[in-house]
């Protein structure tokens, strides 16, 4: 057995030898780790829930669409309009961080469409696969377009609600065949509802075929109506949306003064969301929590001193029989640590239980995990230490013959 | 293997000087055994705290096996403390919450490396000393004597070369204590050296060579008259109590 290991049972001996006092100290740590996990748990759980909102109203994609400004008829003119391309978004793929997909599309307004004797005008959207994920405007009925579809630039659509219910009513539209402007398409699925947009616009009123057949066989065109970018970290938008635009400017060869040929649209709501407003309060909580740990040590450091003077003749005699300064140190700190890390854990358990129940009772979203375990073991072991030391080098330097003369 | 030459030991507090031992000499061979003797406040004890390296030297030097104590630091003789000095207390000094056993071993666990028979040497200082059926007793559940045992097998359990017992039979009954002297008796017919610190005479009748201190200066070094023998001492007592 080593040096320091057999001090180590020498600390746990003592522990279990004195169970009141130590329990005294588990206590002292218990609360300030407890309302610690508590907070952070429950600042976990909430990010996650508005994480979740984000995505699921595409809340973290920039919109950029080509002309500048956003008024029609703006100086940029024809060329402007054109402006976007699929390279663009390719590299905007490729070069910008914080990127996690990007959407290419084209689209065109009244388009016409037939199903037997019906017709509507409708707007089509020549989209990619990854379009679903970005705009959460996957299928609901049948398939998504595929990578195959884009490849061959299949001729396969998938229909909006309103769209479906005017073509087919509660009919089933999968595998028919549609006429777009008298092209022959067939229905691969239907879209996911998504009612009125925040302008008061259908969302439904769409139908969706894939970018590589809207480009070469429907709207003849190559340049992009929108590319829609889906960002890893909703928090770091704003910083994405800079490095979009500087890697366009130098695409576009735009020199500095030119106006951009192209607007970046970012959701400015969610920044608040998602780290703003909340961080005031949990830095708050954070530092009651902080507070209530600080005096978790004081009570330690008080707690270990008295043991220490009660223990003087013991640790007196200690030093008769060979221990070294050191290993007086080491046993005193172990001790603390001990003691700390068992308040530390079953803090953790309390604060994870109490967060639990509040979850339930829906008056707090909370995530538990391993973070408030590894924040609880460095807390516990930090305020072991810093406010151990003191008693500690104290019963270190007892002068033996004084304790042992009582 | 113990010499002392010029030893001093001065206390110093602000402006005020105490000296408490003036110029000690003497040397104690391996294997002898020795009292020191003199009445409180001769000095004795800051002489035992010297001798078991539990404090140094203001002047002169204590050289223990060829190595003077007082240049050593504080890990080095805690070192010496732990493998080459057995202390026996006055007052026993066990600690209260833990077996026989365990406080029989607790040098161990200051040892530079874990002796690997540590339970059977454990074994044979608790038999030493007529224990061991006592291991797992606390303090509070053994007699006085039995305590002073279990501190004696402490004391012995590195193995060490000196035993240094203040004042072992301050704390007995009359009989407990002459148990404790058979004891040293034994250990002294072992071979280990036994320096016994007493201010009481007939305690320090027991040695073969008594050290007589007075106020800090030695008075007397030399044989005791007439060695007393503790195994007589136990049989005339066993009798007078039988006759009771």
């Amino acid at each position: 057995m080593s040096s320091p290991l057999r001090i180590a049972r020498e600390a746990l001996a003592t522990i279990a030898g004195n169970k009141l006092r130590f329990f005294m100290m588990i206590t002292a740590i218990f609360i300030g780790i407890a309302s610690l996990t508590v907070v952070i748990c429950i600042s976990q759980g909430t990010k996650q829930r508005v994480m979740m909102l984000v995505s699921r109203h595409g809340l973290d994609a920039l919109m950029i669409r080509p002309g500048s400004g956003k008024k029609a008829g703006a100086p940029g003119g024809d060329r402007s309009i054109v402006s976007l391309s699929e390279d663009d978004a390719r590299a905007i793929e490729a070069s910008v961080r914080n990127v996690l997909r990007v959407a290419p599309v084209q689209n065109q307004r009244g388009m016409d469409v037939k199903y037997k004797e019906r017709s509507i005008a409708t707007t089509v959207f020549g989209v990619t696969t990854a379009w679903a994920e970005v705009r959460g405007f996957g299928a609901a009925e049948g398939a998504f377009i595929s990578a195959e579809d884009m490849m061959l630039s299949s001729r396969v659509c998938l229909l909006g609600r309103t769209a479906r219910e005017s073509l087919f009513g509660d009919a089933d539209p999968v595998g028919q065949t549609i006429r777009i402007r008298n092209v022959a398409f067939i229905v691969k699925g239907v879209l996911v509802e998504k009612g009125a947009s925040a302008s008061g616009k259908d969302r439904d009123d769409r139908i969706v075929i894939p970018l590589s057949t809207a480009s070469k066989r429907l709207f003849a065109q190559t340049y992009l109506n929108q590319i829609v970018v889906q960002a890893r970290d909703v928090r770091a938008i704003q910083e994405t949306a800079k490095d979009i635009r500087a890697l366009l400017r130098e695409r576009h060869g735009l020199r500095p003064g030119a106006i951009d040929d192209f607007s970046i649209r970012e959701p400015k709501e969610l920044a608040d969301m998602a780290s703003g407003t909340s961080a005031t309060l949990t830095a708050l909580l954070l530092a009651m929590a902080g507070i209530s740990m600080l005096v978790g040590g004081l009570v330690i450091m008080n707690i270990m001193l008295i043991s220490v003077s009660e223990r003087r003749a013991e640790i007196g005699l200690r030093r008769a029989v060979g221990a070294r300064k050191r290993d007086i140190t080491r046993q005193m700190l172990i001790e603390c640590l001990s003691v700390a890390l068992a308040g530390g854990l079953l803090g953790v358990l309390f604060g994870v239980g109490i967060t639990t129940v509040l979850s339930l009772a829906g008056i707090a979203a909370s995530k538990a995990g391993w973070l408030p375990f590894a924040v609880s073991v460095v807390c516990c072991s930090a305020i072991a230490i810093a406010f151990g030391i003191y008693p500690a080098k104290k019963a270190a330097s007892i002068d033996p013959i004084a304790a042992l003369r009582s | 293997m113990i010499e002392v030459q010029g030893l001093e030991k001065t206390y110093s507090t602000g402006s005020v000087t105490t000296p408490v031992l003036k110029d000690i000499n003497f040397r104690i061979n391996e294997g002898e055994y020795v009292a020191i003797m003199g009445t409180s406040g001769t000095g004795k004890s800051t002489l035992m705290n010297i001798l078991g390296c539990l404090d140094k030297p203001t002047g002169g030097n204590y050289w223990l096996d060829d190595a003077d104590v007082g240049s050593l630091g504080d890990d080095a003789l805690s070192h010496l403390r732990n493998r080459k000095i057995g202390f026996v207390f006055q007052q026993f000094h066990l600690l209260e919450r833990a077996t026989a056993m365990r406080n029989m071993m607790l040098p161990l666990i200051y040892v530079d490396e874990y002796p690997e028979d540590a339970e059977k040497m454990a074994e044979k200082a608790l038999a030493a000393v007529g224990l061991a059926d006592r291991r797992q007793y606390r303090p509070n559940e053994l007699s006085g004597g039995q305590q002073q045992r279990v501190a004696i097998a402490r004391a012995l359990i590195t193995d060490p070369e000196i035993i240094l017992a203040d004042e072992p039979t301050g704390a007995l009954d009359r009989k407990s204590g002459l148990e404790v002297m058979a004891i040293f008796k034994k250990l002294h017919r072992q071979g280990r050296t036994i320096i016994l610190v007493t201010h009481d005479r007939a305690v320090a009748e027991h040695a073969q060579r008594i050290i007589v201190l007075d106020d800090g200066k030695i008075a007397e070094d030399g044989a005791a008259g007439k060695q007393r023998d503790p195994d007589v001492e136990l049989d005339t007592l066993g009798a007078v109590e039988d006759e009771k």
